[in-house]
């Protein structure tokens, strides 16, 4: 290859490069940070999305590259360099994604593993789901329509459903169950942003599946305990 | 017309036809389908009710299983039977005289014969392509309507009901009616004649896979007049939502049935066909990728569209015939469904893109005037996702609530299969290099593949990750990831494949400038409708809702308007298609210079494809090798000469 043709495609590689880069950093992708599990699930994202940025630009730049090198005018009738394989390409073509997919699998695996371990003291709360509304129970009895959940500590959610088909999903914790008929499941959150943040059903469950909404409220451990007391009082 | 034709028609003069009035019901055609149909439906009805009636159960009329029987499984067999496509074999059973090289079905000879059962692999592919088209065109419009109402937060046009139903519908059609047959419908045309052969291997069930695909098409698209609604349970259908949905349920269950009872069909036929009808010298290695891409197709379908039928027949039987396959009340397993139905639907994904993997081979290489570029490692990426794809069906679960442990396996199959793809899509890309492009309509829709195929294949990656995918399963990022995939790749696949064959199939060429308006238009819209879908899936935005929180409502607006503009780039294909076979210029048998078998004879071919049967001397796709060929033709083809002096050599 010319000198002149690899500065062309370093050219052409920086340009796509720094746009894909603005793209995934100057847009606000995800949304605000609230659960310690976020922090995993962030993690993998942003390596994901710098893995994608290098393999979308070099494909991207050969393409733009041969576009703009390699046409030629309708009435050319010669043929191109017929060039049948490379096996030292092919190779690390090969070897390169293979090794780039290992090292997702293998922060995957990590982040999952922790992310469904709740610790040696979570807080047990039930959950219901039926067409098309929420229900929370908690150790000491008290029902809720809304979550709401201690600051710091390991929620362990064990999800139910009455009907068909629900999930639970709140894009702050940035984890999701399904609530399945005939089973229980199971689902870790650790809060650890003050606030409320909006349940979402996320399987299609019916003609109300649209507005299955519910909120999660995270608060001080001393003022959940209150609520909790209150709660048992109330009953 | 040339010898051979003649040559059958003198041999097998078609049987004295019944005159008058008589033929005209009693023939094969439209209206004995549709009396048969309807006398098909009442024999339904009588079973059911009779069977009823005898075991005392109350009522006696009962809609669903009438339905099922009468209106869903008698009646399209009549429709079968009335068209025609049985004819041959009741014939045979019934000990009347059939001859074997019955050729009266064969071959179009007015545009009248497109609406016949016709036994020509040339003609079934056409009436394939342009059903699927249309069937393309009604998903595309249910697409609009649903968009409309996106287009502001709350509810506007229509109901929650009517809506599911849209999304439902909408998602079948393209999938089950456009993608996957209409790359059955190209191949069909493509396939025979790229491997030298006179058709496929089993004309007449060719013929009656075409057929059985307006069924399912019908079935689907009137679930919407069924009393309660149609199927609104999303294409996947999960149990048990699948049963408390209305009975319009049953006609996505049964539409299943006979769309995948085509496909099937289809699948053995080409199976056979590259088996045993490749001409002498056309040994697998020598096989064009189109057809190495057919070949892993149809193994795909054949050992996995079973399973979609089995689950659908378990949900019919729960609805209408009080089983407990997937009711937990009953002892049922509900996640067991959705085990069944992705274990085809996985597999689904990629019996909807190799098929376009190996157009786009075609197309690139000829356009590239280079030969492709590690063929054999493209032929083996396709068999190792073949058989990878069996084993990812579980990552559409994350979230499910299955065994936990089974999440990291699947983890690791799913990403892996990004190494054939990625394979694939470095050698097009190097195919393209010192090669001389001539960018015409089918090479921008190939680029333009690759490219989308590529963001398609990167937001599969963050899919594929379980802890990314806990947060955007079931999001408008899975949205965004399968239209990347199906419409930059599937679609996209699909118009290069139709604007690169569309010379030999009409014999016309389309208009250059329209396909590349078309092209542009496209590939912009689409865009702009699908790459916003990321973000508002990431930011919380759940899929499959008919209304959602005021944030996102700017982004949907765009969306939808994008969307709509996408719908009208396909006026122009539709005018560019319609004007150019009717009055386009006359198209040259070999208009791209390609050396593959199908452009070395006539554009349309001859009815038998070939004169003489082809010699088969080498590989495909030998551009700028001097001396090169790759098969050797006697007669009729576009290179006779230049063949005549390459066997003179």
């Amino acid at each position: 290859m010319r000198k002149g043709a690899i500065v062309t495609m370093v050219v052409i590689g920086a340009i796509v490069g720094a746009v894909v880069a603005c793209i995934a950093v100057f847009v606000d992708w995800l949304p605000e940070q609230a659960s310690e599990e976020r922090e995993g699930i962030d993690f993998v994202f942003w390596l994901t999305t710098w893995i994608c940025v290098g393999i979308f630009t070099v494909v991207a730049s050969l393409i733009i590259y041969s576009v703009m090198k390699f046409r030629t005018s309708p009435d050319d009738d010669a043929d191109g360099l017929p060039i049948h394989g490379h096996t030292g390409l092919e190779v690390v073509w090969t070897a390169v994604p293979f090794i780039l997919v290992t090292v997702i699998s293998v922060a995957s695996g990590v982040v999952l593993a922790r992310n469904q371990d709740a610790g040696n003291n979570p807080l047990r709360v039930r959950v219901t789901a039926q067409q098309f509304a929420w229900s929370f129970r908690y150790p000491n009895g008290r029902e809720s329509p809304v979550l709401r959940m201690p600051l710091g500590r390991s929620t362990e959610l064990r999800l139910h459903a009455r009907d068909v088909l629900h999930s639970f999903w709140v894009p702050q914790f940035g984890q999701k169950q399904d609530a399945v008929p005939g089973i229980e499941t199971r689902l870790v959150v650790t809060p650890k942003k003050l606030g409320r943040f909006p349940v979402i059903c996320t399987e299609l469950c019916g003609l109300g599946h649209a507005v299955m909404r519910s909120r999660a409220i995270v608060m001080r451990p001393a003022a959940f305990r209150r609520w909790l007391a209150r709660a048992r009082a109330n009953r | 017309m040339t010898t051979t034709e003649q040559a059958h028609h003198t041999q097998a003069p078609p049987a004295v036809p019944p005159a008058g009035a008589r033929r005209l019901i009693f023939g094969a055609g439209w209206i004995r389908a549709a009396w048969m149909s309807a006398l098909f439906a009442g024999i339904g009805i009588g079973i059911v009710t009779g069977i009823r009636a005898l075991a005392g159960w109350e009522p006696v009329w009962d809609w669903q299983p009438i339905m099922t029987v009468a209106f869903l499984t008698a009646a399209p067999i009549g429709y079968l039977v009335g068209i025609g496509c049985f004819d041959y074999w009741l014939y045979y059973i019934s000990g009347r005289p059939t001859r074997a090289e019955d050729h009266s079905s064969h071959g179009a000879h007015s545009w009248r014969d497109y609406f016949r059962v016709n036994t020509d692999h040339k003609v079934i592919g056409v009436q394939y392509v342009t059903t699927t088209i249309i069937f393309m065109l009604a998903g595309g419009l249910l697409a609009m309507f649903f968009r409309a109402e996106l287009a502001r937060p709350g509810m506007q046009f229509i109901d929650p009901q009517t809506y599911n139903g849209l999304v439902s519908v909408h998602a079948s059609l393209m999938i089950f009616l456009f993608i996957i047959p209409a790359f059955a419908g190209l191949a069909n045309y493509v396939l025979p004649l790229m491997i030298g052969a006179p058709d496929m291997a089993f004309p007449r069930l060719n013929a009656l896979s075409f057929w059985m695909l307006p069924v399912a098409g019908v079935i689907m698209l009137s679930s919407f007049v069924v009393p309660g609604g149609a199927f609104a349970a999303g294409w996947t259908n999960y149990a048990p939502l699948a049963d408390v949905n209305p009975d319009g349920n049953i006609f996505f269950q049964m539409a299943v049935q006979w769309a995948g009872a085509s496909s099937i069909a289809t699948a053995l036929n080409f199976l056979v066909t590259i088996i045993t009808m490749r001409a002498p010298g056309m040994t697998f290695w020598r096989m064009p990728l189109l057809v190495w891409a057919n070949f892993t197709t149809s193994l795909l379908v054949v050992v996995a569209t079973p399973f979609i039928a089995g689950s659908q027949f378990f949900l019919l039987f729960d609805r209408v015939a009080g089983t407990d396959f997937f009711r937990p009340d009953g002892g049922g397993y509900v996640l067991g469904y959705q085990h069944i139905f992705w274990f085809y639907s996985h597999p689904a994904v990629y019996i909807m893109m190799l098929p376009g993997f190996g157009i786009v081979s075609e197309v690139i290489a000829v356009m590239s005037r280079k030969p492709i570029f590690g063929y054999r490692l493209m032929a083996l990426s396709l068999m190792a996702i073949l058989v990878l794809g069996f084993s990812v069906w579980a990552h559409h679960m994350f979230v499910s609530g299955m065994a936990t442990w089974l999440r990291v396996p699947m983890m690791i199959t799913t990403l892996l299969i990004a190494v054939p793809t990625g394979i694939k899509v470095f050698s097009w890309c190097a195919t393209l290099w010192e090669g001389r492009l001539h960018f015409t309509t089918p090479m921008l829709w190939a680029l333009g593949f690759v490219s989308m195929f590529v963001i398609g294949g990167l937001s599969g990656i963050y899919l594929g990750a379980v802890p990314i995918d806990i947060h955007v399963s079931d999001t408008y990022f899975v949205v965004a990831h399968i239209h990347y995939v199906l419409v930059g790749g599937s679609l996209f696949t699909i118009m290069a494949g139709i604007y690169y064959w569309f010379p030999k199939m009409t014999g016309r060429m389309y208009d250059e400038r329209l396909g590349k308006l078309h092209f542009w238009t496209t590939f912009i819209t689409f865009n702009l409708t699908f790459f916003p879908m990321h973000w508002i899936g990431v930011q919380g935005m759940p899929r499959r809702v008919s209304d959602y929180v005021p944030e996102f409502a700017n982004w949907n607006f765009f969306i939808s308007i994008a969307s709509f503009a996408l719908g009208a780039s396909f006026v122009i294909f539709i005018y560019n298609m319609v004007v150019s076979w009717a009055r386009g210029p006359i198209a040259e048998a070999n208009p791209w210079r390609a050396l593959t078998l199908e452009w070395q004879v006539s554009s349309p071919p001859p009815i038998f494809n070939f004169d003489e049967i082809p010699q088969v001397v080498g590989n495909p796709y030998e551009y700028g090798v001097p001396g090169a060929r790759h098969a050797v033709l006697n007669g009729g083809g576009a290179r006779t000469e230049e063949l005549e002096e390459v066997r003179a050599h």
